[in-house]
């Protein structure tokens, strides 16, 4: 490499001492040189347009000449080129590939910049949300997809969860949306159709509804009779215990039908609203008032160190305050004590129930909301649980965008605790029309 | 060099405005668009609490609008844009009033839809009603689409459609008026459906309006009042 550079300098230096020599043979060595450097520079200048048109083109083969500094600088550009082109060719294969897996996905994928503007989309997401891949591109997703719920998600900063929206091109249908932030400032869109899933759920909804509005008119009748019978003088006395008995299941029955209604009735509504006032101290204070002439109950006391209001559903909240306090009552020898706090947060809203009953094993508490989950099978229902109690707790509170959660040491008690964001605190009470019901 | 920075980044700043306003609009087509799908769901299925709930939201519509509209207002004010954008601030603020009127309409079919859920059912719940407002839906859908997309040919379908949905209305309101004939205990009913019926017509000519804007705004051509060579006003 540095030899052919050498020998360029030593030619060219030749070839300027040679014209020198030339001109001074005739007295003129300044003409001979400058003639010599004249050459060199045409000679130079040519090379310099065949090497433009050789890159232009892309044909070195016609450059193969000319002084071997030359030569070697094209022969090592166009070994350059060569390998720059297998590289694209692997790479357009690679790329090749992921398209046709990223096109086999069964799933809509879209890649999304850090304004939600599309970059590239798979043919499921054409065919599910209707993506037009010449349009859109560059468009925000926000703009084609405009459910505002989707909208929503989008803005908010946890995107762990995903939404499902209805499908802006076919009726009935059900999208599940989650985004996917990846390297810098990228983030996938995942679409799913969750249409079937939707169906089942709501079949399953309503299936429940269903029968329990059917059982509901039987057991009234039921029970009419078997308080008419309880009363009544001419029934023999040995009937006395059946009949007694039957009252209770009966009562037990409707009170599961009851919960299973309501339970339904959550499941189905949407958010509460936001506009109603519901006084959460007048509420617990009721609740409190409601044990009071009871006997063999633990004590009852309240810690209300706020006195903000809530929004949301008057009827939801005194549900959920009932159904906490009556499992902890339930749970916690009459020798204990329950304390309802209604206490601030920083900006949130909670309330805690308290109790010093016989506690939860830890294994147990991720399961209690479910629906009949009973830790102690046996005993809670001769006590009069449904078993149905913290599920609606549960999907009451989530109407309100609250949380509830769970600490419990055995033999120590338990504490419930229901956290309502900031934007369900109503501050100033007053400032909407208080709705009862 | 600072000056052209400076520049540039004005400019970035006027895109990113005119983008965002855009986007909002596009906000505002979704929240109507769901209303109008909720409302139509309500009076097919009968569904009153679904009904009130879509009354009780237009204010959201509403309160976007102004927004919108304050936006526009500031763009005019500050920006002084011409040509092309100045078509686009100034078929954003006529879109923005046909989107509130859609949400007027969807809010009143609402309201309707609470009462007829309080009345007898016709056997075949409603199923005019149901092909109407899915018609109508369909073109909100395409107007919105063709709007994001500034596809011209898209907004000329959906300009085209509106008479099929006048069709449908027509039908409609013959079929009520036998009804009504026949059985006047009906009429309190099928005065309340032709209420609808006439709302989710009106509903396809903000739609056709919309989709008229979009025109403007690609082509600067207006192509309202055109068909009747401009006498009917």
């Amino acid at each position: 490499m540095s030899d052919a550079r050498r020998r360029l300098i030593i030619g060219l230096l030749l070839l300027l001492g040679g014209g020198a020599f030339l001109g001074w043979l005739y007295g003129r060595p300044e003409l001979g040189l400058l003639a010599a450097a004249l050459v060199a520079l045409v000679w130079q200048v040519r090379l310099m347009f065949v090497f433009d048109r050789a890159v232009r083109t892309g044909n070195f083969d016609s450059i193969r000449y000319g002084s071997e500094f030359w030569s070697q600088a094209f022969s090592r550009i166009d070994k350059l080129r060569v390998r720059s082109q297998k590289h694209k060719k692997r790479y357009r294969r690679l790329l090749k590939e992921v398209r046709k897996s990223t096109s086999a996905m069964p799933d809509g994928a879209i890649i999304l910049d850090n304004k939600f503007e599309i970059m590239m989309c798979n043919p499921a997401a054409q065919e599910l949300v209707g993506f037009d891949p010449r349009l859109d591109r560059g468009q925000r997703v926000n703009n084609i997809l405009r459910d505002p719920e989707f909208g929503a998600y989008l803005q908010s900063d946890d995107y762990s969860d995903g939404v499902e929206i209805a499908s802006p091109i076919r009726d009935g249908d059900w999208l599940y949306c989650r985004l996917v932030p990846y390297g810098q400032d990228q983030q996938l869109l995942i679409i799913r159709d969750v249409t079937e899933r939707v169906r089942l759920n709501k079949m399953r909804r309503d299936f429940v509804a269903n029968a329990s509005h059917e059982l509901r008119s039987p057991l009234t009748v039921i029970s009419g009779y078997l308080d008419a019978l309880a009363t009544d003088a001419s029934v023999p006395d040995e009937w006395e215990r059946p009949l007694s008995q039957m009252q209770v299941q009966a009562s037990r029955m409707t009170n599961v039908v009851s919960e299973l209604i309501e339970l339904s009735r959550l499941e189905t509504a949407g958010a509460a609203p936001t506009d109603s006032d519901v006084d959460v101290p007048a509420l617990i204070n009721t609740v409190c008032r409601s044990y009071e002439d009871q006997i063999g109950v633990p004590s009852i006391g309240c810690t209300l160190s706020t006195d903000v209001h809530l929004r949301g559903s008057q009827t939801d909240i005194e549900s959920v305050i009932r159904n906490l306090v009556s499992n902890a009552v339930r749970h916690t020898p009459s020798a204990g004590s329950v304390t309802i706090g209604w206490i601030r947060d920083g900006e949130d809203a909670v309330l805690t129930v308290v109790d010093t009953g016989e506690g939860i094993a830890e294994e147990h508490i991720p399961r209690l909301t479910e629906r009949f989950f009973r830790v102690d099978k046996g005993r809670s229902r001769a006590e009069g649980g449904v078993g149905l109690g913290l599920a609606i707790v549960k999907y009451a509170l989530s109407r309100h965008d609250a949380e509830l959660s769970v600490e419990s040491k055995v033999g120590e008690g338990s504490t419930f605790t229901c956290r309502f964001p900031a934007s369900r605190v109503l501050e100033t009470p007053g400032e909407l029309t208080a709705q009862t019901g | 060099m600072q000056s052209t920075d400076i520049s540039d980044h004005i400019s970035r700043r006027y895109n990113a405005d005119l983008e965002n306003l855009r986007h909002k609009v596009m906000t505002m087509g979704g929240l109507v668009e769901t209303q109008l799908a909720n409302a139509i769901t309500a009076i097919v299925t009968g569904d009153s609490e679904l009904g009130l709930q879509v009354a009780r939201d237009d204010y959201k519509v509403n309160r976007i609008e102004v927004a919108i509209d304050e936006d526009c207002n500031r763009l005019l004010a500050t920006r002084s844009p011409a040509a092309s954008d100045l078509r686009l601030i100034v078929a954003i603020i006529k879109t923005i009033t046909d989107l509130e009127r859609i949400g007027d309409e969807a809010e009143k079919i609402g309201f309707l839809a609470s009462k007829l859920a309080a009345m007898d059912r016709p056997t075949d719940s409603y199923r005019e009603l149901k092909s109407l407002g899915n018609h109508v839906m369909q073109m909100t859908r395409d107007a919105m689409n063709a709007y994001v997309r500034l596809d011209v040919s898209a907004a000329n379908a959906v300009v085209v459609e509106d008479e099929e949905v006048d069709q449908e209305y027509e039908t409609i309101v013959r079929q009520g008026i036998t009804f009504m004939m026949e059985d006047p205990r009906s009429i309190k009913r099928v005065m309340n459906v032709m209420w609808v019926a006439r709302s989710l017509e009106r509903i396809g000519d903000h739609a056709k309006n919309i989709c008229e804007y979009v025109i403007y705004m690609v082509e600067g051509r207006d192509v309202r009042h055109t068909e009747s060579d401009g006498d009917d006003g």
